[in-house]
This record gives C-alpha cells, sequence and structure tokens, in this order.
C-alpha cells in the first residue's frame, strides 16, 4: 500500500554550499496491516524517512506512492486522513491549554465529518485506546505521560488511517506505560488492519511489534527483512553490532555478535566515499572503503548492502536469545495460579 | 553482612561502629513541601548501603524518587524538598552532617555524580580540556600545567577521538556520546571512591551506550570505585551491576544480587517491572490491577496495596516489615512470590 523508491533528501546548510544528506536512497514498501520497523541510531534519518511519508518534508529526489483501498493507481499524496503521525514527545506534541476532546476531535476539521458526528468519533477513538470518557474535558497536563500518548494515539486513529507512521511513541514513556501503549497498537492493527511504521532505537520493541524490519544508518537502509530471520541471523555488520548492544532484562541471555561497534556515526555533512560504515566496521576490506556495496537480495524479502554480508552471516550463530528470553519470560514472571504464602520472617 | 537492607537490622549505632560498607544510608527521609501546606514525602526511609568495589543498580519508574536519592545522598535533595530524617554514612562520617565547606571537599573529590543530559552539565563558554582540569586544580591542588596533563590522560582514558583536539573544544562542537565521555572525564578524574551515575546512559544510542557502560565499569574497576547505578531500564542493571534495589514511590521494595532479582522475583512490582519488559501482555496484564481497588488503606499499609494484584486485607491495614526471603535478597511484602 506503500512504496518509497529512490528516496532522497539533502538539506542546505545556511551560508555554505554544503548539504547535509540526510536521506541517501532508502526504498521499502509496507503492505496493509503490516509494521515495518525502522531501526537506527540518532542521526541516522529515521525521522526524515518519516516526516517525508506523512508529507510534512518534500523529498529531493525519489517517489512516495500509496496504494489505497479503491485507488487504481498509486497516488503521491493520500486522502486526507488516511495517513497519519504520532509523535515522540506526547506532552509536547499537545496543545496546553486544549482539552483533550478538542485535540482528538482535530483531525476531523479537515474531513467532510458532520459535526453532530465529532462527539460519537471522539468517545470512539478514546474507547479504542481505553481513555476514560470522563477525561473528555481535561487538559494534557492533568494526565499522566501514558494517557498522553493515548491521547496522542487517538487523535491519528480518529480518521481511521490505513498508514500510522510511529515516531519513537514510546521511548520517553517508563517501561509499564511503554507495554500497554504497544499492546494498544498491535490490538488496533489486529482490529482495523492498520499498517504502521514504527521508528524506534529500542531494538527489542522494534523486534517484538514488527513484522519486518529496516536498519539505517547515515540515511541508508543496510540491511531489510522479515523480523525474526533478521533478528536471528543479521548479514550486515552494523544490525549485528546494533544487536549486541541490546540488554535484555536477563543476566544470562547475551546477544552474540562478532562485532562491537566502536566510535559514533560520521557526519551526514561530508559522506564518505565507498560504503558509510566503513571506518566502524571490523569486516572491513579495501574494496569497502572505495565503493558503495550494492544491495543483494539474501532471502525472500531480504536485502543487505555489504560485499562480506556471507562471512558476517557465517560468523554469527543464528540465535535464539530472544526466543530463549520469551520463553525464560513466562516461566519466571507468570503470575502463580495460587495466592502465595503469607511471609513471616524467621526473628 | 551481605544483606543489602538490614532485616533484621540492629540500631543504627551498631550498624556504624562495624559496616564494612562505603556507603550506607540509613533510614533517609526526603519530603517536598506542597502548597495545601502538607508536606509530601518523596523518601519514606531509604536504607541501602554500597560495599568498596560494588556496582548497585536502582531502578524505578519516573516520580519513584531516583534522582532525590541520588541528589540527597550528595546532601542536596532537588529543591525545594529537604531531608526530614536519616543519615547517609560514607566513610564512616554522615554527610549529612557536615558543614557546606565540609561537603565541598567531599563532592567532586571522594563522591561524584554523572548525570543525563551531558551538554547542559558542561560550561558552555569553557574549553572541554579547561572544565576537566578545573577539577584537578581545585580538589588535588595540582598546578596548571599537572591539572591539564591530568585532564589529557582522563580524555584518552575515556576514549574520546582526537584528545589532543577536544581538550580546545567547547562543549556545543562535541556530540552527546562525547560530550557524556567529557562528564565522566570530570565525574573520575579525581578517583573518587563513590560514583553515582543518575541515568546517565538514557539519552545516548544504544551503541554509544555500550561503550559508555564498558568505560564505566572498567575505569571504576582499575579504581576500585563502588557506584550507585540509577536506571529506568532495568535491561542495563541484569548485566551491570552486582545488585539491584526496587524503588517504588519512595521506598525500596526488593533488593537482591541481580541473579536472584531476576531469576526470583518476589515483589509483586519488580514482577511487574519486569513483565513490562517480557513483550508479553497476559504476563503484564497478570500483574496489574484492572481498576483501583477500594477505599485507600490506612497510612501504615503497604504503599503498593492499590496496585498489588495480590493484596488481601493485611496488606491494607499493617505495612510490611522488610525482611530476608534468602540470603542477601530482601523484600518488603506479605506474599512474596516464592520461585
Amino acid at each position: 500500500m506503500l512504496t518509497v523508491e529512490h528516496l532522497r533528501k539533502q538539506f542546505p546548510i545556511a551560508g555554505s554550499r554544503k548539504v547535509v544528506s540526510a536521506i541517501n536512497d532508502v526504498s521499502f514498501s509496507i503492505a496493509p496491516g503490516e509494521t515495518l520497523g525502522l531501526v537506527g541510531e540518532s542521526g541516522s534519518g529515521k525521522t526524515t524517512v518519516g516526516r517525508i511519508v506523512v508529507g510534512l518534508i518534500e523529498p529531493t529526489s525519489g517517489a512516495v506512492r500509496f496504494n489505497l483501498a479503491g485507488d487504481a493507481q498509486g497516488k503521491a499524496r493520500p486522502p486526507n486522513g488516511k495517513v497519519q503521525l504520532v509523535f515522540q514527545e506526547p506532552a509536547e506534541s499537545l496543545d496546553p491549554r486544549m482539552k483533550i476532546g478538542s485535540t482528538i476531535a482535530e483531525p476531523l476539521q479537515a474531513l467532510a465529518v458532520e459535526r453532530t458526528e465529532w462527539r460519537r468519533r471522539v468517545r470512539d477513538a478514546m474507547g479504542l485506546v481505553r481513555l476514560n470518557p470522563a477525561l473528555l474535558d481535561a487538559y494534557p497536563a492533568e494526565l499522566s505521560a501514558g494517557q498522553q500518548q493515548r491521547v496522542g494515539v487517538a487523535r491519528a486513529m480518529i480518521t481511521e488511517p490505513e498508514l500510522v507512521v510511529l515516531d519513537e511513541p514510546t521511548s520517553a514513556l517508563d517501561p509499564t506505560a511503554r507495554a500497554e501503549i504497544i499492546d494498544l497498537l498491535k490490538r488496533i492493527q489486529i482490529e482495523r488492519n492498520t499498517a504502521y511504521l514504527f521508528i524506534s532505537h529500542d531494538l527489542s520493541t522494534i523486534r517484538f511489534i514488527s513484522h519486518r524490519v529496516a536498519v539505517m544508518y547515515l540515511g541508508m537502509i543496510v540491511e531489510q527483512g522479515d523480523a525474526a530471520a533478521l533478528f536471528s541471523r543479521p548479514q550486515h555488520p552494523y544490525s549485528s553490532g546494533l544487536l549486541s548492544s541490546v540488554l535484555l532484562p536477563h543476566p544470562n541471555l547475551v546477544m552474540e555478535s562478532p562485532v562491537s561497534l566502536k566510535g559514533e556515526i560520521p557526519s551526514p555533512i561530508d559522506l564518505p566515499t565507498g560504503c558509510f560504515l566503513a571506518s566502524r566496521c571490523p569486516f572491513v576490506i579495501d574494496r569497502c572503503r572505495g565503493e558503495m556495496p550494492p544491495a543483494e537480495t539474501v532471502g525472500p524479502g531480504h536485502s543487505v548492502h555489504c560485499f562480506r554480508h556471507n562471512e558476517v552471516a557465517a560468523t554469527t550463530p543464528a540465535s535464539k536469545t530472544f526466543e530463549a528470553y520469551v520463553a525464560e519470560a513466562e516461566r519466571t514472571l507468570m503470575r502463580p495460579a495460587r495466592q502465595p504464602a503469607r511471609f513471616i520472617p524467621q526473628p | 553482612m551481605d544483606t543489602l537492607i538490614g532485616a533484621a537490622k540492629p540500631s543504627h549505632s551498631a550498624v556504624s561502629a562495624t559496616s564494612a560498607d562505603l556507603l550506607r544510608t540509613e533510614d533517609l527521609r526526603v519530603v517536598f513541601p506542597t502548597a495545601t501546606g502538607q508536606a509530601r514525602t518523596v523518601l519514606r526511609g531509604i536504607d541501602l548501603s554500597v560495599k568498596p568495589g560494588e556496582v548497585l543498580g536502582l531502578v524505578g519508574e519516573s516520580g519513584a524518587g531516583k534522582t532525590t536519592l541520588a541528589r540527597s545522598i550528595l546532601g542536596v535533595p532537588p529543591a525545594p524538598g529537604r531531608i526530614a530524617g536519616g543519615r547517609v554514612i560514607f566513610e564512616g562520617r554522615n554527610i549529612l552532617a557536615l558543614s557546606e565547606k565540609q561537603l565541598r571537599l567531599l563532592r567532586g573529590r571522594r563522591l561524584a555524580m554523572v548525570v543525563p543530559n551531558p551538554r547542559g552539565e558542561l560550561n558552555p563558554t569553557v574549553k572541554i580540556g579547561d572544565q576537566i582540569a578545573t577539577m584537578a586544580r581545585v580538589h588535588l591542588g595540582l598546578d596548571r600545567k599537572a591539572a591539564r596533563d591530568r585532564a589529557f590522560e582522563m580524555l584518552k582514558a575515556v576514549q574520546i577521538p582526537d584528545p589532543e583536539r577536544r581538550m580546545n573544544a567547547y562543549p556545543h562542537e562535541l556530540s552527546g556520546g562525547m560530550a557524556q565521555r567529557a562528564v565522566i572525564a570530570i565525574a573520575l578524574i579525581c578517583d573518587p571512591a563513590f560514583v553515582i551515575s543518575d541515568d546517565a546512559t538514557s539519552g545516548l544510542d544504544v551503541t554509544v551506550q555500550a561503550q559508555i557502560l564498558d568505560l564505566m565499569r572498567k575505569l571504576t574497576a582499575e579504581h576500585g570505585s563502588a557506584m550507585l547505578f540509577i536506571t529506568r531500564d532495568v535491561g542495563i542493571t541484569a548485566h551491570f551491576c552486582d545488585r539491584v534495589a526496587v524503588l517504588y514511590d519512595g521506598e525500596i521494595v526488593e533488593a537482591a544480587s541481580r541473579n536472584a532479582l531476576f531469576l526470583s522475583p518476589a515483589h509483586p512490582y519488580t514482577l511487574l517491572l519486569l513483565a513490562a519488559f517480557s513483550h508479553n501482555p497476559a504476563l503484564r496484564l497478570g500483574w496489574s490491577v484492572t481498576a483501583a481497588a477500594a477505599a485507600p488503606a490506612a497510612s501504615d499499609a503497604c504503599i503498593y496495596a492499590d496496585r498489588c494484584p495480590l493484596a488481601q486485607p493485611i496488606c491494607r491495614a499493617e505495612k510490611p516489615p522488610m525482611a530476608e526471603l534468602a540470603p542477601g535478597h530482601v523484600v518488603r511484602c506479605h506474599f512474596p512470590v516464592r520461585h
């Protein structure tokens, strides 16, 4: 339903002829009801991609095409309300002087929805995100961060979008509130067949919410593929390094990787020639410094930009760490069927 | 004494006479005045201890009192909070009883803190090298040249690329990761015995975070420093800390070695917190209460009673004591889960 092809975006630098190359040839697609997780470090261009998809930024070159229900052919601009955005900072993305009922209703202004319908639509949207209807007249400051983000989700969902871009929707939240929002998003997706572009730097959230994953580095998607496949056997050194930095809440489960990334992401102003990761990559060979590796297909729907992806895959044991963690969590954290006995400490 | 929080704790004076703890808080209480005139209790009697060379993790959600605890240990609770009781014993002295002058000699020298938002912490108008060197001049009495040399060594130790150039850089010229390294250099240049890290890695990218964590562990191990590592990311503590304490609403509800805490968590709040990371809704819902329970309990109830799926009448009537479930594993709950 969404196809993005050869997207590039350069931002001019005031007072200079140089440009910031934020997006360097990005292509991906999203099917109805699917979640594509877009993961990468700050400065990798994730947010810029999201903003181009919703139309807030014009790309320098490349195409964004929507194939929404009922359309015969792809359109560059979707009908109002069909593509929505949820922001990172729930507090800052809400108008502090607007009651939350009005905030949630605001997107309806752009649609031909009868005023008399608004109240019902707002109540439905609040119900969808499990917000207490009593909060209709509350101001954002009266809400917890988790409730504020529910308002953000309700505001996006009220127009019944087919695609929602979620830009770090949970990174400002506490663990319990984060888990609630993730569960909510998954439930809405199942109920409404909504597609998500889920942007995050949190790999374990990406792992659990995404069907497919695209790993971004310096404005490029260096690897994309099925979430389970990519996480169990990454083929790009950067994906592998990112995964090795995931710290699961279990003392004995460590993500194994031959790659530990040193240093930081290079400047997007003077892009390196050749592979962008060459300066940080333990697999680097001379060829990497001279030419950009092309995208190679390494499995169904799985592509990677790396000359040495076979060696990377070969040195990374197929990891079942996430699966092991899921099983461990179930074993340790399941609520016992019976009330535990009263504990009376020995004197 | 192997327990973090003395289960059958002797009187305070007896503890301080014998303990090998580097730092210990005893019944630390902090209150914040409110507009209604009634003080809000933010720390409800924190007892914790850290041995030399040990890394103690402290996890909790926003509002639990993590930062208030970090700052109170240094004798400066965030305004307008004030310390309403308790002691902080560091190297045998009660920090809270020291004069401001004595405190100043201690902070930055023996006790250091690393905070999040490193660029906000650095002085934007002073070169990085000078900011680091100032610490060595003030606290170690080094002359200008020696202090600069030491600052340069520190920049190398925290693995800032191109340290010669960074010595003369201003904070805005550094990336977030480099600024955090500079703040760590400032914190560690005087070889502190105790380092508090208050969410120091939360704003960083995961690959940078991994490098900073390695660095902090390496440097504190080399110097034998102990650390209080405060975070809301439970995953870090599972790999980085020797012991972990869980803070809820100003009270420590459970503390144990990292293996015990993650493999046999006992307090219902700890279980909820860990379940939130599991991405398994069934586990999380098992530890959540859907609606707030009946009337708020008496003032001496368990603080978690209203959110606890295991709560029984006694939880609303009687506050559970901190009790030792297994050696070194303490929990404040009438009905802890046994594994």
